[in-house]
């Protein structure tokens, strides 16, 4: 058995075995961090850095990914200040501008607060969170795609980009992949966020520690937008 | 494709993991290319994923997957070859092989390739013929070096 520590997240003492990530520790505890590339018993991979926490030592503060950071006794970690929020709006709306076409893009969006995206649309459809390569090397143990190309240039691929024949044909990248999900049918302008999750954004900002469940693909309900539906229809 | 000297490559180093830059590297001077069945075959001797060796085989610029040519032209695009006329030197030289950078001559003889710098910014414009160094390259130069090249290759034929 592992040690159990005692961690602080944003004032709340959770005790959760040493070593633990602390993403998955605060989640446990019911303190939503929002994430992305993060998969439960996959190691986590710090690629999205959507669940970017602070983390006090000595009076001082430092930014890193909560995933890939592992608990230690009486570690302070402050998961929703100013700067985190800034700077996780900020990390969203780039992860936004690269892939607009995603549900699960959008959702984070729409719970973090980002209401409009000032950078160039990209319009891709990979964001690189690797976690269709992790479940593919980790769980099903057949590393038939990874990642390829270096820099500007790196993607996922497979071998001479022919399906291998170890591939088990299990279809987990494609079922983990977060651009899979059919984008939002909502007033989508030009800027892919349409900024009527308002009453899902307000929940989440009153309550900002609070896990609301923005599980991957299983999307908020647009409540505003839903109204919008009805009052147009009748 | 002759595996038989594949098998040799193989043969003569080690069968760890960490040995597959040296046996790749084995094979881009033997093939110069890495060929796709050679690379199912690392990968199975190995025992290093597929996707593994896919990847540095991307990775690594001294790796190719198309074919290249008998003799590798690199041509210096650094700030100092540039200046001296970096770029017009290049159209020169794809005039001359009838190539865009990155492909190789129709007769297999030459592959052209760009480089950012190579570091010997007092010879510009510079380009690397099988490894050595033409300094202060002109279109007259770069005729002779590629005949003298295309001369060896007959001689040696």
């Amino acid at each position: 058995m592992n040690k159990m520590v005692t961690i602080t997240v944003d004032g709340a003492r959770i005790e959760t075995p040493e070593g633990m990530n602390v993403l998955e520790a605060a989640l446990e505890a019911g303190i939503c961090i929002p994430n992305l590339c993060y998969i439960p018993s996959v190691t986590p991979l710090g690629a999205c850095r959507v669940c970017i926490v602070e983390v006090v030592q000595n009076g001082r503060s430092k930014m890193t990914a909560s995933c890939t950071l592992e608990a230690k006794e009486g570690m302070v970690i402050r998961a929703h200040s100013e700067d985190i929020i800034r700077a996780r709006r900020n990390i969203v709306e780039l992860l936004l501008a690269e892939a607009p076409n995603s549900r699960a893009i959008q959702d984070l969006a729409a719970r973090v607060g980002v209401t409009r995206v000032r950078y160039p649309m990209r319009n891709n459809s990979c964001v690189l969170c690797g976690r269709c390569v992790r479940v593919c090397d980790e769980i099903w143990q057949s590393k038939s795609l990874g990642f390829v190309g270096r820099g500007r240039n790196r993607h996922v691929a497979l071998p001479f980009n022919k399906r291998p024949e170890f591939c088990k044909r299990c279809n987990a990248c494609i079922d983990l992949c977060p651009m899979t999900i059919t984008p939002c049918p909502g007033p989508m302008k030009e800027p892919a966020v349409c900024g009527l999750c308002g009453s899902q954004l307000s929940m989440a900002e009153d309550t900002p520690d609070t896990c609301v469940w923005c599980e991957l693909g299983r999307g908020f309900q647009c409540a505003r937008w839903q109204l919008k539906g009805v009052l147009n229809t009748t | 494709m002759e595996l038989a000297t594949l098998d040799q490559i193989l043969e003569g180093k080690g069968k760890e993991p960490f040995d597959v830059i040296e046996v790749l590297q084995d094979i881009q001077q033997t093939y110069r290319y890495l060929p796709e069945d050679a690379l199912c075959r690392v990968s199975e001797k190995l025992g290093i994923p597929l996707i593994e060796v896919f990847r540095l085989a991307n990775f690594y610029k001294a790796f190719t997957l198309k074919p290249r040519g008998r003799h590798l032209l690199t041509v210096c695009m650094g700030t100092a070859c540039h200046v001296r006329g970096a770029l017009r030197f290049l159209d020169e030289v794809l005039f001359q092989l009838a190539v865009q950078p990155g492909e190789t001559t129709e007769d297999g003889a030459f592959t052209v390739e760009t480089v950012n710098c190579v570091g010997a910014c007092a010879l510009a414009p510079v380009v690397i013929l099988d490894g050595k160094y033409y300094d202060h390259m002109t279109p007259r130069k770069l005729r002779d070096l590629l005949n003298s090249a295309r001369e060896k290759d007959k001689g040696g034929l």
